[in-house]
């Protein structure tokens, strides 16, 4: 939209971007209906929620007050699920950020430019395998009695490692499949960026006598910083957002010390245990933590690049 | 003369009406239907809407019920919400728990059923004759709000079970202790006992974590599948909580160590045990008594159906003498959705779904479908039943999604003789009764869920943790106990030892 399509009368406006108008409804009506229409459940969170009285209204179950929230913030699981969620998605973004970047250099760095688009490929389709089926990759190649990976440390010597049910590992596996499966993808925008760059530019540095590894640091990382800046800043929005599918998926009592998160917890806590104000409680506050990251994210991208969300 | 023509009248006016529907029907309006929400079957690949035997049960009420069925493995998460939401709801509901802690029927969502007794001839009977199971549904504000599915208390319930084979070859006594027990497990790791030339693939126990505590707890005094449990003085104990707890994580972190508990017992499954009997590869596993001869032994070549090869033995004994958990009778309930324009059909229909006639229905079928009538006039179900599981269980045999009542001889029918002998023998006389379920007051409920779930998470992961060695039991028991402490353990025994009290003086 130009400035001078604000002088145009509405009705006008929408009959002419009626075609694109159409192709955003799923979405608009996506966001209505499961972001929007579930914030008026809100209320359940200072209630004590009584079951048939419907999710969406206020007054239908008596007011409590903070008394969920009491007792979220008193009980032992409380910081351990704040550490546990933040920690998780922190390594992921500390692993997973940089390794895209470096595989885009590198793609873009090949010879043979085949290799590269066969590598970029086959690096690129685990992001499309589903969660469940990853998970279950995951439990076959790390069973500690027939797994391929086990196997291995045994002929090796080694005495078998639990790997999905030691605390210790959840983390690790977490964020090293997390890793695998979303680089090559990840990776494309990197490599858009890196294609954008003037051929005269390299022409310029070889002229200068500039090797291969002087190109890539003050060519190509300056020319794509801006990118990765702002990718940067908009996966920190998003930082308190781990994939509550893949946890769920993965772990178990077990591994509730370093893997159990806000999200399951809320689940479990809601769905299975029925304690509906509570869930809503604990969920609005990590809600909460997650706007004042999206807030600040965005306020830090307007300072660093001058560009932001709004 | 009069009086005659009246008589003949009044005999037609029956005799048409009789003519016009069934004895057992509940309405004589065409056309009528209840709507209900239930549990579908167990196996996967059979969908009960149309049931023959459920569709007949219907009939015969002359109704028609319109299902929602939905998989009995995500029913509790599915229904829940759907009942906290409570918006277009069907008129009979089954719901996902047994609502102890009165979380529905303290909302109003169903109907108090004591009220309708007038019209539910087959139910009040029921209850007449199941004392024990009215003091249970009966709810702290004197009603009765649902009606029971049970299952069988005192029989068929989880047991150890030795390879016989196996112990006859080394030559050993059925073990009654843990240290026999041990004892027997460590030879089956040393020796080939499948005779096939490597001794090292044995798995002398396979036994999936949940029956860890049916299996080992009692030897120790302690009922870990109840969680709270009341000894002979009356007094509630959190087993979790108890010293004896600390030795029965020691044992099996010993197990653990020694490889006798094998490194992935958190994530064993029923399929990969049968998978081992099949290939001859264990020797003891610890299950419900079902498995037994049907699932377990029936993986042998040289099993022939009048010895088990798989088969139950006593429970084990430690410093206490060991028992079996048993359970308690009611494991599901129907409610009547009191928001329904079709209250009194539907409690009719309730009420009809107790008889006896339909109670035949679920147990046995159909007389020339599912079962035969012999010269001495005992029942014999057909071989199909055993041969066509989809086809039988596709009938709604047993009936998931209506109040069927399981009974110990319906079940001795369709086991073999050596089955039923065992159970009998080896498990019936140790089986104790576990924690009664009792409905709690709103105090009561707000504890709970404040508590339990935390308490129960913990005591989850801080069991594997202790059994596998990732915490040290003699350096981290203490501060275990505690912090049991201060997710308000005592609080919980408290209220429980208060239900446990209530339901005592109820069964006087």
């Amino acid at each position: 939209m130009s400035r001078s399509d604000t002088k145009k009368p509405l009705r006008q406006l929408i009959h002419r971007d009626r075609q694109l108008l159409l192709m955003f409804l799923p979405v608009f009506l996506y966001y209505i209906i499961f972001c929007y229409l579930p914030m008026a459940g809100l209320a359940m969170a200072f209630e004590d929620f009584k079951m048939g009285t419907g999710f969406i209204g206020v007054f239908n179950s008596p007011f409590v007050g903070l008394r969920w929230f009491e007792q979220f913030f008193g009980s032992v699981f409380a910081w351990r699920l704040i550490r546990n969620t933040f920690l998780l998605s922190f390594y992921s973004l500390l692993f997973g950020f940089p390794i895209p970047i470096i595989f885009a250099i590198c793609i873009t760095q090949m010879r043979g430019r085949r290799l590269a688009k066969g590598a970029q490929v086959i690096t690129y389709l685990p992001y499309f395998i589903s969660t469940v089926v990853v998970v279950g990759m995951m439990t076959n190649f790390l069973s500690p009695s027939n797994g391929i990976i086990n196997q291995f440390i045994k002929t090796l010597g080694g005495k078998p490692i639990n790997f999905m049910s030691d605390p210790k590992w959840f983390r690790r596996l977490y964020v090293i499949s997390g890793s695998w499966q979303s680089f090559g993808f990840n990776a494309i925008i990197f490599v858009a960026a890196i294609m954008g760059i003037d051929p005269s530019l390299y022409e310029a540095m070889r002229v200068d006598g500039a090797t291969r590894f002087q190109q890539i640091i003050h060519l190509i990382i300056p020319m794509i910083a801006d990118t990765v800046i702002l990718l940067l800043i908009m996966t920190l929005g998003n930082l308190l957002n781990v994939g509550f599918e893949k946890v769920y998926l993965m772990y178990s009592p077990a591994v509730y010390e370093t893997g159990d998160v806000i999200a399951t917890y809320v689940y479990r806590q809601g769905i299975e245990n029925k304690n509906f104000s509570y869930a809503a409680a604990v969920g609005l506050f990590y809600s909460a933590v997650g706007f004042v990251f999206v807030v600040g994210s965005n306020t830090l991208s307007r300072r660093v690049t001058g560009s932001s969300l709004w | 003369m009069k009086k005659l023509l009246s008589v003949v009248l009044a005999l037609a006016l029956a005799l048409s009406c009789l003519s016009a529907v069934a004895e057992s029907a509940i309405t004589d309006q065409e056309g009528a239907s209840v709507s209900m929400l239930a549990m579908n079957s167990w196996y996967s690949t059979v969908d009960l809407k149309d049931a023959y035997l459920l569709k007949k049960v219907a009939d015969n009420a002359n109704v028609t019920v319109e299902w929602t069925l939905i998989d009995p493995t995500t029913y509790s998460d599915t229904v829940s919400p759907m009942l906290a939401a409570g918006q277009d709801l069907p008129d009979i509901i089954q719901l996902p728990d047994t609502d102890n802690n009165m979380t529905y029927l303290s909302s109003g969502m169903f109907v108090k059923l004591d009220e309708h007794l007038d019209i539910m001839p087959n139910y009040s009977k029921y209850l007449e004759a199941n004392p024990f199971i009215k003091a249970s549904l009966t709810a702290v504000d004197g009603h009765i709000y649902y009606v029971p599915q049970t299952v069988v208390t005192n029989n068929y319930q989880p047991v150890l079970m030795l390879n016989m084979p196996w112990l006859e070859k080394a030559g050993l006594e059925v073990p009654t202790t843990l240290d026999d027990f041990v004892a027997m497990l460590r030879y089956y790791k040393e020796n080939d006992m499948n005779g096939n030339g490597d001794p090292n693939d044995e798995i002398p126990m396979s036994v999936q974590s949940a029956f860890l505590p049916y299996m080992f707890g009692p030897a120790f005094g302690l009922d870990l599948v109840s969680g709270f449990y009341a000894d002979d003085n009356g007094v509630v104990h959190y087993a979790a909580a108890e010293d004896a707890y600390k030795d029965y994580l020691t044992f099996l972190n010993g197990l653990y160590n020694e490889g006798l508990l094998e490194v992935e017992f958190t994530s064993l499954n029923r399929d990969q045990i049968t998978e081992r009997c099949a290939n001859d590869l264990t020797g003891a596993t610890f299950d419900f008594s079902w498995q037994m001869s049907n699932l377990y032994s029936a993986q042998y070549e040289n099993y022939d159906g009048t010895k088990g090869i798989i088969a139950g033995v006593a429970p084990l004994s430690g410093a206490h003498k060991g028992f079996y958990v048993g359970r308690n009778p009611v494991s599901g309930c129907f409610g009547v959705n009191s928001k329904s324009d079709n209250i009194e059909l539907a409690v009719k229909f309730l009420d009809y779904a107790m008889s006896e006639e339909a109670q035949d229905l679920y147990v046995w079928g159909e007389e020339g479908l599912t079962y035969e009538v012999d010269a001495d006039g005992n029942r014999h179900f057909l071989p199909r039943c055993t041969e066509d599981t989809i086809w039988y269980q596709g009938l709604g045999i047993n009936a998931p999604n209506m109040p069927s009542q399981q009974s110990t001889p319906a079940t001795d029918v369709l086991l073999p003789a050596w089955h039923v002998q065992n159970d009998r023998e080896f498990e019936e006389p140790y089986i104790r009764a576990p924690f009664p379920n009792v409905y709690s007051t709103t105090d009561e409920t707000s504890t709970i869920s404040m508590y339990l779930v935390d308490v129960q998470t913990y005591v989850d992961e801080r069991a594997v943790a202790f059994i596998c060695g990732y915490a040290s039991i003699e350096d981290e028991f203490d501060s275990y106990i505690a912090t049991l402490k201060s997710l308000q353990i005592d609080e919980l025994i408290k209220v429980k030892q208060a239900q446990y009290d209530r339901f005592a003086a109820a069964m006087k």
